[in-house]
């Protein structure tokens, strides 16, 4: 560690909510006034936008958002048959990790010569 | 399903977790006590002990009670959430998202675990993890400004580019009323938004978007900068033109508006004089402006060239401009305007010095001699254009000139390091530190020479004037909380060229850990960052803490670490081989000789942290800091380097040198070299055919080349079949069926003019099985070769130790014969 922590910040953040993270404990009554003060300028936000914000609109915002992200995600996933004895070899001469291992044989076609050669090669 | 309690209990345990968030720790396990004297078994509340436990840095007694209460109550949210908190205290970030999802599993509802998992899973860059939390918590607080930036920000990272921008414009579209002016928040955000236009390629878009905001944003600069740029791309030379010479007009001293501008100006790219009128017209906006003066020096050539270096140089000179050189010296790369700035500043100082410089009216002593002279004197000592004599010449006369002038002195130690005499370097440097003791520049430039120098102790006390001197441990401790990574890299050196692995380990791991730290301060950023508001800033550090271990500062070490444990993990097969029992035994003594040594330092070291203690004023209260340190229970590394398996070790640091710096050529040959004594062959190969990639002369390709064929020809057959298949097909740079000793002899003869060439192919030699002695001999007649530098005798003088020769009493003489100057043969 290079210095020690502001005291703002909780190791876990297990401290309730992001916006009481400032610490109660202030030394000075000048320190007070400027922890005050901040918290009333991260409060801001909430107040704020909660103003401006049409609840109305937010939750017909919410609803177009909902479900695009996940469709895209699962196109690719080949159906690749691969050799456990594969995925082991190419642990111990390639020091992967399984996943990785897996992958770089899925990306090939479950080739283990193929996918060595591939990894050998210079990029 | 949480246990219930008493009414009584249940306001107990609430005080219990309201301590632990108000850090008063004994409180809080006393109240646990309380509870769990009547419910002994009772889940949360054993979690919460545990936790505070473990801020009081009991590790692994919290450990095993987290544990016990999970089985207490399997159910219960804050058991795990609880055991995630820990794990996370071990940095076992993997294992800790596990545990908060399981928590949040059981109570999805809790704000707190979801954005305590969501940190996580940025921190591990889990983006679709990151995702899916951020939504959910979006979803819980959608009136939150942060949380639909901060999904943008997850959509962003993750490369989902339209997402991202579709989120943001999803929320200002929800706005009712605009946005205050001043409301700097919004003006980051929209900001954010539009370079998410510009990463996808549309600066057409980006454009229109950046002058629908530009009236009212607050980030001026970030605005005509992003739309120049934009103009640029499209293409649109004159608006272009315009929007960087209003950059130019704000700040004439950025070189990049210039490269740009003249990018998108309309002059020719070979009419040097055009291109140079751009400049012009700057210097004369600007008179005091360096940059538009310097920068055409880049692109001239011939005698526009010297006439423009002419006015720069003596301009310069004049002024007694100090940093003149550092800025010319990228040119020396042409030969031409190497040898140009040289005659130059030789003219400038032959004509100062004819008409006898009269002293300026202002009263100021004359400069452009002494300018002149410290220019010549850093000219002959460049590599480029070295003449060590010349440089010495030059500086002795600065010195006459100005006897209490740093810089002169300065410059006189880098030239006694450039002849390998480290010893007067060190000196010399220190006769310039005693000149100025208030600056630390120098006492750091002194403390790294006395390092050159393996003078370790001198070097820390040098250090010690200038780190905190009510430090308990020392400065070296003070030296590593600042992280203070040049330090303990050229120390690390200097241990290992001492023999003293263990220290030398130590400070290699020192700095690895001080990159870990950087790793790992980027958490706090994840929520700080997006309640600032500081979307941009926060993506530029996600950016680049994803690439920190590029930086030399980490490949350099890295690399030191990587070459000490293979010559540890050499030395202990050498010891194990035919030759071994004396020199097993010697190595033994040895060994326990530096043992018994550090053992002695460490305890002089304790005894005086104690004396430093007891003087200090007793009635000062310990800053509570101090006891929560964790004490290092291996400060000289002995634990490091008692390991069985070096080259293990040697990987660790090796995987993250061939992930970030695979262009690094040394960490390749490195790579090779533990690879194939770990019998990796593939992982071998690929380094070898990156370096082959990247220079195929080197010298050490040649040696590794001739290794790897050589060792295949003996082990290919034992490899699994599939191996033996990719590296028949893949290793083709030298065919099976080659005479290697032909070869290499051929390489030799082919390269006899070239020290490192011949080491190399001896050394080939040597892995073909030639007769030791012969080759020893051999090595020792590298002296004759043409052109021979004393760093490459220096390197034969190691690898004669290393295989503990009988030749390195007669080739260090001879050595010393050849270099008189050189401290390491003396």
């Amino acid at each position: 560690m290079a210095e020690p922590q502001p005291p703002t910040i909780v190791e876990g953040a297990t401290t309730g909510d992001v916006e009481d993270e400032v610490q109660a404990t202030a030394k000075s009554a000048e320190d007070r006034k400027a922890a005050a003060a901040m918290s009333r300028l991260d409060a801001r936000d909430d107040e704020a936008s909660g103003a401006q914000v049409d609840q109305d609109a937010v939750n017909k915002a919410m609803q177009s958002l909902g479900g695009s992200g996940a469709a895209a995600a699962k196109a690719d996933a080949k159906k690749v048959k691969i050799d456990a004895a594969d995925v082991a070899l190419l642990v111990d001469e390639l020091e992967l990790s399984k996943p990785k291992a897996t992958e770089l044989l899925k990306t090939h076609d479950g080739d283990a010569v193929q996918a060595m050669k591939a990894f050998v090669a210079v990029s | 399903m949480p246990q219930p309690l008493s009414t009584k209990e249940n306001s107990l345990f609430r005080q219990v977790i309201r301590n632990y968030e108000d850090k008063q720790y004994k409180r809080g396990l006393k109240a646990a006590e309380q509870i769990l004297k009547k419910n002994p078994k009772h889940g949360d509340t054993m979690a919460m002990k545990a936790l505070i436990m473990n801020q009081q840095g009991k590790t692994d007694e919290a450990f095993a009670l987290g544990k016990d209460a999970l089985m207490a109550d399997m159910r219960s949210h804050i058991c795990w959430h609880v055991y995630g908190l820990l794990y996370r205290s071990q940095k076992n970030f993997e294992e800790a998202i596990k545990a908060y999802k399981s928590a949040l599993k059981l109570e999805p509802e809790s704000a707190q675990i979801q954005r305590d998992l969501a940190f996580l899973q940025i921190q591990m860059r889990d983006f679709a993890g990151y995702i899916q939390s951020r939504s959910a918590m979006l979803q819980a607080r959608p009136q939150i400004r942060q949380n639909w930036t901060a999904l943008a920000v997850a959509h962003h990272l993750s490369g989902d580019l339209a997402q991202a921008e579709k989120v943001l414009t999803t929320y200002e579209e929800s706005l009712k009323s605009p946005p205050s002016k001043t409301d700097y928040e919004n003006s980051e955000a929209v900001m954010y938004k539009n370079t998410i236009i510009a990463e996808q390629g549309d600066y057409e878009r980006a454009l229109e978007h950046l002058k629908t905001i530009s009236r009212h944003n607050l980030d001026r600069l970030a605005v005509m900068e992003l739309r120049a740029e934009y103009l640029a791309k499209l293409d649109r030379k004159e608006e272009a033109e315009k929007a960087y010479r209003a950059l130019l007009d704000r700040n004439p001293d950025h070189p990049d508006y210039y490269t740009k501008l003249l990018e998108v100006v309309n002059v020719a790219a070979d009419d040097q004089a055009a291109r140079k009128a751009v400049y012009d017209e700057y210097v004369e906006k600007n008179p005091r402006c360096d940059a538009a003066k310097r920068l055409p020096l880049d692109f001239l050539t011939g005698d526009a060239f010297r006439e423009a270096a002419k006015a720069y140089l003596g301009l310069m000179l004049d002024r007694g401009i100090p940093s003149t050189f550092a800025n010319l010296k990228h040119l020396y790369v042409d030969a031409f305007k190497k040898d140009t700035l040289g005659a130059i500043a030789q003219e400038y100082l032959e004509s100062k010095k004819s008409s006898g410089e009269k002293a300026p009216s202002n009263g100021d002593p004359p400069k452009g001699e002494g300018a002149a002279l410290y220019y010549l004197a850093q000219h002959y000592n460049y590599h480029l254009s070295r003449d060590l004599a010349k440089a010495m010449d030059f500086v002795n006369q600065g010195l006459e000139l100005a006897p209490k002038n740093l810089e002169f002195h300065m410059t006189k130690a880098r030239i006694w390091k450039h002849y390998g005499n480290t010893q007067k370097a060190a000196d010399t440097m220190d006769e310039a530190r005693k000149l100025d003791l208030k600056d630390r520049y120098i006492n750091t430039k002194a403390a790294k020479y006395q390092l050159r120098n393996d003078n370790s102790e001198k070097a820390l006390e040098l250090m010690g004037m200038f780190t905190r001197p009510d430090s308990q441990a020392g400065p070296l401790s003070d030296l590593i909380d600042m992280q203070c990574v040049w330090y303990m890299t050229e120390d690390g050196e200097t241990q290992a060229r001492k023999g003293n692995v263990a220290l030398a380990l130590k400070r290699f791991h020192l700095v690895n850990g001080f990159f870990d730290v950087w790793v790992e301060d980027q958490f706090d950023f994840h929520s700080f960052s997006l309640r600032k508001g500081q979307i941009r800033a926060y993506v530029d550090m996600i950016r680049w803490e994803d690439q920190v271990r590029e930086h030399p500062f980490y490949s350099r070490s890295a690399l030191d670490a990587v070459n000490l444990y293979i010559s540890m993990h050499d030395s202990k097969s050498l010891a194990n081989g035919v030759n071994g029992t004396d020199a097993n035994g010697d190595d033994a003594a040895e060994r326990k000789k530096a043992a018994k040594k550090a053992k002695k330092e460490a305890q002089k070291a304790e005894r005086e942290a104690a004396e430093r203690a007891a003087k200090q004023d007793p009635n000062k209260a310990k800053s509570p800091l101090d006891e929560n340190k964790k004490k290092d229970d291996d400060p000289n590394g002995l634990k490091l380097a008692a390991t069985e398996q070096p080259l293990v070790e040697a990987t660790k640091f090796l995987s993250h040198l061939l992930q970030y710096s695979p262009k690094f050529i040394d960490a390749q040959l490195a790579g090779f070299e533990v690879y194939i004594r770990r019998e990796k062959y593939l992982l071998a190969l690929r380094c070898l055919k990156s370096a082959l990639d990247l220079d195929a002369s080197h010298p050490r390709v040649h040696e590794q080349l001739v290794h790897f064929r050589n060792v295949l020809n003996t082990k290919l057959a034992s490899l699994p079949a599939k191996v033996q298949e990719v590296i028949k097909s893949e290793f083709t740079a030298l065919d099976a069926s080659t005479d290697l000793k032909k070869y290499n002899a051929d390489f030799q003869a082919k390269n006899s003019n070239s020290a490192p060439h011949v080491i190399a192919a001896i050394k080939a030699k040597k892995l073909l099985g030639e007769d030791q002695s012969k080759v020893e001999k051999e090595l020792a007649d590298v002296l004759s070769v043409k052109g021979i530098k004393f760093e490459d005798a220096k390197e034969v003088l190691a690898l004669l130790r290393g295989w503990r020769s009988k030749e390195v009493d007669g080739f260090k003489k001879a050595a010393a014969e050849k270099w008189p100057e050189v401290t390491a043969f003396a």
